[in-house]
């Protein structure tokens, strides 16, 4: 069993006492080994991440930034984003929202989902974000992970579509009322002429008087038929599906224009004010006439809807900084409450009574906007009214989005 | 057996002195010591030293577990005992406290935990092929020499045999030697281990592997106990355990590198058979284990006679003999038996006892070569 010992081994000069430097040796190599392996993982994880296109952030529970991934730097020019709070960045705000999804998500412990709007380089975008909390016994603090999702576009498609079928509707509508209308309105212009040019058969033969009484009648019966024409001229050129070219176009034509269209409305609303400071000389913009119409529409019937009882819609016009033409259109009205502001331009977001909207109005105004490579946003106080700006560039091929993969048939 | 024979001597880091004891934590902490293993026995803790140590160790703020399941003659299930109790608790730096029997159980349980396995497969030379744990001796009675040596002698219970495990490994990292812990010691335990010492250097000095540097610690040590041994016993001051304690550590520098001799193996058989004291065995069979020895070192011998009798100049050629006479007259006064028929219960085991210990690692270093019948003449010769 045990081999004979010798002098040679009582002496041992080939044997010491072991150190740990040999066990140390394998440890350092193992560990080595190990943190070659785990680097591989980490490279792993990190390229699934990369692979994540959404925006990606860990806050901690006060929202300071932790930790965002390569699209979020995409986004934002700031080179070291950790450590701020999120709502500084989008929203450059020195409070976090309220109905943040990361607070509720922590709260609630479990996956949180919201929309929302942020103005980031001058655009607005529209995300959808995901807040999903990370508990970790040995982190001192909860953590959440924010996923924010670009979906202007989706929204988009979304709100163009119902445009779309809306104005089919529009359209429809617009050629039966046309039609119905062009055809009597043709016959009394027909007979007030026919009477304006009988006339002078009867001048002699009656009261002078009358006869002035007539001409003065049938003048205003041709007028006011010149009148009908051009509202439904208006109708038939709104009800136009969206055409692909741009035009030249003025800004105040269009107002005035689109005025027409609701004006029994107006008429019709005791102690409403409609003020007009529409801009002299105002440079001519690149636009669809009837999309922008749609804008202006969309901006006084909510600005009616806004007022309830006596009130003043004021609608501005004028040339900023060279580049861009802007329209306000300002309402004494209710007022947004804060919390909505986000949800403006969401489509299907409303807070109008059922059957009153569907909250689509917004949206697609947004979109015709952004397609105009213009800007639209909103300032309100609750009870003191509320202001919608649309700003549109002189030069719209410039920093417009592509056209409309979504062009109806003609 | 040239006598250009390549040497080596290795001992291990050596703090003494009286109250040395007081650096145990902090070497401990230099070692890497989180939660110490304090392996001692029943012994330590009834005279308060076991607790003294733990009190150092919890003054320092040092977690430490204590093992006292150690008897004389440590068993192998012992060291396996202890090896699961470091590696349940996962202890780290092992502090021995005590004799032999502590310290030889300390590096089994070093052995154990670095290396794995039954203790037995470690039995015989330079078989320890990992390291050991760091390891603190803390010596009591300055004897075994354990603390300096690279030996651990561990009974094999189903063999009935004390294995000899040698290894460099097993000298520990550091020894620390107080020779205050010997002010509380037994007369007899004070006689049986400076005898064990004086065995120790007289064995390892006649040994073939003796080098210039053991034989200088060797000679030194016969001379510190030829000269305190006596005063020890009557009057026990500081300064003479003192004198013992340089003694049993130069005796121990000494064996760990130069070996021992039969009578160390006949030792080993008697305590693995009948579970001898190791302390009883050298009054009784070391003056006739020099005897036998001493056709074949004759200047040798005269060197210890001259040196026991002290003070004489010349080398006579019955020098040896003398000083042998000498010893025995010295033992003959202590108070300890000098009778093999004393502490062996019975004379029909000594062939067996003799057949085992011809497989002593010690026998290599004797100097004459020893059959079992030339063991068994001196067991008859010392009955």
């Amino acid at each position: 069993m045990v081999q004979p010992t010798d002098l040679q081994d009582l002496i041992g000069i080939e044997h010491s006492k072991l150190g740990f430097f040999q066990e140390l040796r394998q440890k350092v190599e193992e560990l080595k080994e190990s943190n070659k392996r785990s680097e591989e993982q980490r490279r792993e994880i990190a390229a699934i991440l990369d692979g994540i296109t959404d925006v990606m952030m860990v806050l901690s529970e006060n929202l300071r930034i932790i930790s965002v991934n390569h699209v979020f730097r995409h986004l934002f020019d700031d080179p070291h984003p950790e450590g701020k709070f999120c709502y500084e960045l989008f929203r450059h705000e020195d409070h976090p929202c309220p109905e943040c999804p990361a607070f509720r998500s922590l709260a609630t412990n479990s996956v949180c989902r919201d929309t929302a709007i942020f103005k980031l380089k001058g655009r607005n975008l529209q995300f959808e974000m995901v807040a999903s909390p990370l508990k970790n016994p040995e982190w001192p603090e909860h953590r959440v992970l924010i996923f924010k999702r670009d979906v202007t576009l989706e929204k988009e498609y979304q709100a163009k579509y119902y445009q779309v079928e809306k104005m089919a509707t529009m359209g429809m509508l617009a050629a039966g009322v046309a039609h119905e209308v062009n055809n009597p309105m043709a016959a009394i212009r027909g007979f007030a002429e026919g009477l304006q040019r009988r006339l002078p058969r009867i001048e002699g033969e009656v009261d002078p008087e009358l006869a002035q009484d007539f001409r003065e009648y049938t003048d205003i019966i041709l007028k006011e038929c010149h009148r009908c024409q051009k509202i439904i001229q208006t109708l038939l050129t709104f009800s136009r599906p969206v055409s692909a070219a741009f035009y030249p176009l003025a800004l105040n034509m269009i107002v005035t224009d689109t005025l027409r269209l609701v004006d029994h409305h107006l008429r019709k609303r005791e102690g409403l004010k409609i003020q007009l400071r529409l801009a002299d000389e105002l440079p001519l913009i690149y636009g669809d006439e009837s999309q922008l119409k749609q804008v202006i529409l969309n901006l006084l019937v909510n600005a009616l809807d806004a007022i309830q009882g006596e009130g003043t819609i004021q609608i501005r016009t004028r040339f900023v900084g060279e580049a861009e033409v802007c329209l306000c259109v300002e309402d004494t009205g209710c007022g947004i409450p804060p919390e909505n502001l986000d949800k403006m331009f969401e489509p299907f977001f409303t807070t109008k009574a059922v059957g009153k909207g569907i909250g689509i109005g917004l949206a697609s105004c947004y979109n015709i906007v952004q397609e105009h490579g213009g800007d639209i946003s909103v300032t309100s106080e609750v009870g003191k009214g509320s202001r919608f700006t649309v700003c549109l560039p002189l030069n719209a091929n410039e920093g417009s989005r592509e056209r409309a993969l979504f062009s109806p048939r003609r | 057996m040239s006598d250009h024979r390549v040497t080596k001597f290795a001992i291990p880091e050596i703090i003494f002195g009286q109250g040395s004891i007081g650096y145990l934590a902090q070497c401990s902490r230099r070692l890497g010591a989180k939660r110490a293993l304090l392996v001692t026995d029943q012994g330590l803790i009834d005279s308060g030293w076991a607790g003294h140590v733990m009190d150092i160790l919890r003054g320092d703020g040092l977690d430490f577990l204590l093992f006292d399941k150690v008897n004389s003659n440590p068993r192998d299930y012992q060291v396996h005992e202890g090896a699961d109790l470091y590696t349940l608790e996962k202890a780290d730096v092992i502090i021995a406290l005590g004799g032999g029997s502590p310290m030889d159980t300390a590096k089994g349980v070093g052995t154990i935990v670095g290396n794995g396995g039954r203790i037995a497969d470690y039995e015989g030379a330079n078989r320890i092929m990992r390291p050991l744990p760091p390891m603190i001796f803390i010596p009591t009675n300055a004897g075994s020499g354990s603390d300096i040596s690279q030996f651990c002698i561990i009974t094999d219970v189903e063999r009935q045999v004390k294995m000899s495990i040698i290894s460099r490994s097993l000298v520990p990292n550091v020894s620390i030697i107080d020779p205050n812990l010997l002010m509380t010691k037994g007369n007899q335990l004070v006689v049986s281990s400076a005898i064990d010492a004086l065995a120790h250097a007289i064995e390892s000095f006649v040994s073939p592997l003796a080098s210039p540097f053991t034989e200088n610690q060797a000679l030194k040590a016969i001379e510190l106990i030829a000269k305190n041994l006596q005063p020890a016993l009557e009057n026990r001051t500081p300064q003479v355990m003192e004198q013992l304690s340089i003694a049993s550590t130069a005796a121990g520098m000494s064996f760990s590198n130069a070996g021992l001799g039969i009578g160390h193996a006949l030792a080993h058989s008697l305590g693995g058979i009948f579970d001898t004291l190791h302390g009883l065995v050298h009054p009784i069979v070391l003056p006739a284990v020099m005897r036998y020895n001493l056709p074949a070192c004759p200047e040798k011998m005269c060197t210890i006679g001259r040196i026991i009798q002290g003070g004489v100049e010349s080398c006579s050629p019955s020098q040896g003999e003398e000083g042998i006479s000498q010893l025995e007259e010295l033992f003959a006064r202590l108070d300890v038996p000098h009778r093999m028929r004393d502490i062996v219960p019975d004379a029909s085991k000594l062939e067996q006892i003799c057949r085992m210990a011809v497989h002593d690692a010690c026998m290599l270093t004797n100097p004459r070569k020893a059959d079992w019948e030339d063991l068994l003449a001196i067991c008859r010769e010392a009955w």
